[in-house]
């Protein structure tokens, strides 16, 4: 079994190298960038949720003092070459590719879909001319939900497709599903409802495009996950050669997943600037943002689960409708996951799986944060009603059904190894710190005062990266690059495709390439976020801790090898007597003999060495997750329900997790706490809401309400002890797991509080209100 | 176009200005003084807050015209010579943030309120900063390093 070697950096909570430009407003934000001659476009948007667009007329617009340009969409149709969603092709998307323009063109099909675009002197005037383009809409039905969606009657959304199908129904079996519901005790049935909440990064969407005429070459500043990505769309939508677009990005205000790639209004101001032969911003407004950038969430489930009276959970069967929104993209991918993951940590006998996306007129579904989160949602709140009925304590039977860890390891009904899991473990160190009889007499005591406290658990796990699978060569998560040189200045120089948006990379792969290689951590320098310099890759997918940190240990250690071997030549001793050291090279056992590195980088500059003597002291470094592993834990919440008022106050938040070895356990604590965080968020306050005409009705901050500090509660993070699966890269996804775990946790306290009225909670979104309305409801009953 | 003159971090700025121009667009485009961020243009967020005159003010809802004549303060005024005041350092030791979008409007209201509550406890710096929006950090890290600053202060 391989172990973990402690080491200077890797482990630490090292302070952090982005920290000191942050915290003095020197960071380089997409919208602090100001280029000569810069333009800056607004976009014209649809108040109607489904309309025919009759006419655009924007000279009025264009007559402006002010404003140097107005398009609408016929113009960028006309400026751009016609294709699909170029991020949907690239990844694969599955189901029909419905019509795809960047500004509507013959319709619009949610509030908020852009119309027309204008470009001028500064953003005051480009609103300015904003408000005299004239928009001709013929009002259409809107299609407001999943349901009147999926009915034959809903008038289709996009001519080419006939219906508002984006992912055609299918079903798929694991197991055998209809025996294990025939020698099932009993089959509990639920509806349960996750309703539509978004990202919200603090910075939105936006880009700054700058078309340089006589190279013919599109430089564009980007807010984004993936330079590369952009970069592939932006060439392709403009007509361009790969080699004539470049895309850089420095610091980014956050994302959680919307920022992947460029979007329709980053393409439409790269189209502009081609046009105007001057840079043009475009940095989306908080309205904009709410209402166009994109949406999550938002499926509804029909659930039956076959239970033994012992309280095994023996078989799920569950059918789930994805409302996409108008443009279906992400939506279409995420039953897939869901299918795969349902499972969980569990010895289910028999899954079977049903899934449908919808296409309705409201924005675009996106990948937010654990974007199949869902299904933990559903699975976990599924153990507590059966809990409830079975009169079983709901982490007794998440330890009765959660699978062993044995050898070999036992695997999950749709198929991937259940390798190196401390779902149980977790569990128990819950148990362990939160004191659960303790709670249940204080719990007790305070009903009699009229007090209702409730306090909840949920487990989940997360395939970051997932174990590597015993029949196929890859790894579980694609392969990582990276370039990594030694500089003359004896810097280590890492140049990465991961684009950090807060995860702290800068820092976190300095300290795994400092240990390895063996200089001081302030002695590397991470490159990011600049096509022209780092290899292909995306932040997302909790992917970076294994698959960067993998690739930055062992492209060290390949640079290390390279330049001991360059060494070994002038120092004149064998490369097997080498060692790096704080910044030197000396032979083992004579520290009268170091070199600092810089000097070794400068001798292999020289130019001195023959072209038998490799001096080029850089290598090209690929990882494939190695033996990769799970992420996971175990949530607990305690609450207390007002029932006068429906305000829920979390009192105490413990998450115990297991990511694996910590490269710095500030950022992994860091990473779950703002989970966790947004999943409060998500249950007592977020929505994303639509009126029944598909009018939408969070447009600003007084509506579409975030959680503050006062909100939030300290929480509590424990770290558990894991289980090591490969020699050197036991590093694991912490990304998303806060997010995916903290809903479930929460509904499941909430519903614990309010056990005396029987209430039964079989939704996500628990604001005030609801919350009320349960109590009556069940009080009614 | 309105003249206006104001003190920014204690040089002396003059600009000429459209009425409806907010003071948060005044400082980043005029001014180039980019620290300040904004995160919603309508007052809720807090990430545009400065000081003006001794109070902090969300300068996405105050005209720059409406701050001719006042000393102003900005994110880029905290620290002289490159480095760190002690807030700063404080926030930087206790990895109070993630993609920092939102440290200039926390910064510069902590720093307000410390300057008037230098005893505070837990519960008043969560209070005074709840109206201020962070969504990457679940607000801990931001509170311990507020409460790190004001006990070193404490201990001089
Ligand atoms: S930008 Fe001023 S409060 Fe949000
Ligand atoms: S650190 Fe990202 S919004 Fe606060």
């Amino acid at each position: 079994m391989p172990e973990i070697v402690a080491e200077r950096y890797t482990g630490a909570s090292i302070k952090r190298s982005e920290d000191p430009r942050i915290l003095t407003g020197t960071g380089r934000y997409v919208d602090d960038i100001k280029l000569p001659g810069m333009l800056h476009a607004a976009f014209v948007r649809s108040p109607l949720a489904h309309a025919r667009v009759l006419s655009v007329d924007v000279s009025a617009a264009r007559a402006l003092p002010g404003v140097v340009a107005a398009y609408t969409g016929a113009d960028l149709e006309a400026m751009t070459v016609p294709g699909p969603d170029v991020l949907m092709a690239l990844m694969g998307a599955p189901g029909p590719s419905p019509e795809f323009t960047l500004l509507a063109t013959d319709k619009v099909r949610f509030v908020g879909d852009p119309v027309a675009m204008v470009v001028a002197a500064d953003r005051y005037f480009a609103e300015d001319g904003c408000d005299l383009v004239e928009v001709e809409y013929d009002d259409l039905p809107p299609v407001a939900n999943a349901a009147f969606a999926l009915d034959p009657s809903s008038p289709p959304l996009f001519a080419n497709l006939g219906d508002n199908i984006a992912r055609p129904h299918s079903r798929s079996e694991f197991g055998d599903v209809p025996a294990t519901f025939a020698q099932a005790d009993r089959v509990m049935e639920f509806h349960i409802d996750v309703h539509r909440h978004q990202n919200v990064p603090m910075e939105g969407r936006g880009c700054v495009a700058s078309y340089d005429s006589d190279l013919g070459v599109m430089t564009v500043y980007a807010a984004t996950q993936s330079v590369h990505v952009s970069k592939i769309a932006v060439a392709m939508r403009l007509g361009m050669e790969h080699d004539q677009v470049r895309v850089l990005a420095g610091d980014i205000g956050g994302s959680f997943g919307l920022k992947i790639g460029a979007s329709r209004e980053e393409l439409a101001a790269a189209a502009a600037s081609r046009a105007l032969g001057r840079p043009v911003k475009w940095v989306e407004d908080r309205g904009e943002n709410l209402t166009a950038s994109g949406q999550a969430r938002e499926e509804s489930f029909d659930v039956r689960a076959a239970v033994s009276n012992d309280g095994d959970l023996l078989g799920l069967d569950v059918k789930v409708v994805i409302d996409t929104g108008a443009y279906p993209g992400m939506g279409t991918m995420v039953p897939g996951i869901m299918q795969e993951m349902l499972p969980g940590p569990y010895k289910l006998a028999a899954l079977g799986f049903e899934s449908t996306a919808a296409i309705t007129n409201k924005a675009s579904y996106v990948a937010y944060r654990g974007p199949w989160a869902s299904e933990t949602f559903v699975r976990e709140r599924v153990i507590d009603l059966m809990a409830k009925d079975l009169g079983i304590d709901p982490v007794e039977l998440r330890l009765r059904n959660a699978a062993e860890r044995t050898d070999p390891p036992a695997s999950m009904i749709t198929g991937r190894p259940l390798v190196g899991v401390t779902t149980r473990e977790s569990l128990e160190r819950v148990a362990q710190l939160v004191d659960i009889p303790a709670f249940r007499r204080r719990q007790a005591e305070g009903r009699e005062q009229g007090r209702y406290l409730g306090i909840g658990v949920a487990t989940f796990i997360e395939a970051a990266p997932g174990p590597r699978s015993p029949e196929g060569p890859s790894g579980p998560m694609g392969t990582e690059s990276m370039r990594l040189r030694l500089e003359e200045d004896g810097m280590v120089v890492l140049f990465t495709g991961q684009m950090p948006h807060g995860q702290s990379h800068q820092t976190t792969l300095a300290q795994i390439a400092a240990d390895e290689f063996g200089v001081p951590f302030e002695q590397v320098r991470v490159v990011v976020g600049d096509t022209a310099v780092v290899p292909f890759g995306l932040t997302g997918g909790s992917r970076s801790a294994t698959m960067t940190g993998g690739v930055a240990l062992h492209g060290a250690r390949q640079l290390k090898v390279k330049v001991l071997d360059f060494a070994s030549q002038l120092m004149e001793a064998s490369a097997m007597d080498l060692q790096i050291t704080d910044g030197n090279v000396w032979v083992r056992g004579d520290p009268a003999s170091a070199i600092p590195v810089s000097e070794i980088a400068q001798q292999a500059a020289s130019g001195q060495f023959g072209a038998d003597v490799d001096a080029n002291l850089e290598v090209q470094a690929s990882f494939d997750g190695g033996e990769g592993g799970w992420s996971g834990g175990t949530h607990c919440a305690i609450v207390d329900v007002d029932i006068e008022t429906g305000l829920v106050k979390v009192e105490r938040y413990v998450a115990v997790e297991d990511c694996g070895a910590l490269i710095n356990p500030a950022v992994v604590e860091g990473q779950i706490r703002g989970g966790v965080a947004q999943g409060i968020g998500a249950v007592l306050l977020e929505r994303s809401a639509y009126d029944q005409d598909g009018n939408y009705q969070s447009a600003t901050f007084m509506d579409y309400l975030l959680p503050t500090a006062s909100d939030i509660p300290r929480i509590e993070v424990d770290h558990l002890q894991t289980v090591p699966l490969d020699a050197d890269v036991n590093f694991r996804g912490v990304g998303e797991g806060g997010m995916i775990v903290a809903p479930p946790t929460l509904v499941n306290a909430i519903e614990d509080a309010l056990a005396p009225f029987g209430v039964r909670i079989r939704e996500q979104h628990l604001p005030p209100a609801r919350i009320l309305e349960l109590i009556d409801a069940a009080n009614a009953t | 176009m309105v003249d206006i003159t104001l003190t920014v971090n204690g040089v002396t700025r003059t600009g000429s200005v459209e009425a409806r121009k907010t003071l948060a667009d005044f400082l980043r485009d005029d001014l180039d003084l980019t620290g300040t961020h904004v995160g919603c243009e309508h007052g809720v967020c807090g990430a545009c807050t400065v000081i003006v005159d001794d109070r902090e003010v969300r300068s996405c809802l105050m005209l720059a015209v409406q701050a001719a004549g006042s000393q102003v303060t900005t994110i880029e005024g905290l620290a002289h010579d490159g480095g760190l005041g002690p807030l700063q350092q404080a926030m930087w030791d206790s990895h109070s943030f993630q993609c920092g979008f939102c440290t200039p409007g926390f910064v510069m209201q902590a720093t307000a309120f410390l300057a008037a509550h230098p005893e505070a406890d837990e519960q008043q710096i969560r209070e005074a900063l709840s109206g201020n929006i962070c969504r990457c950090t679940g607000y801990q890290s931001i509170i311990d390093g507020v409460l790190l600053a004001a006990q070193r202060t404490r201990q001089g």
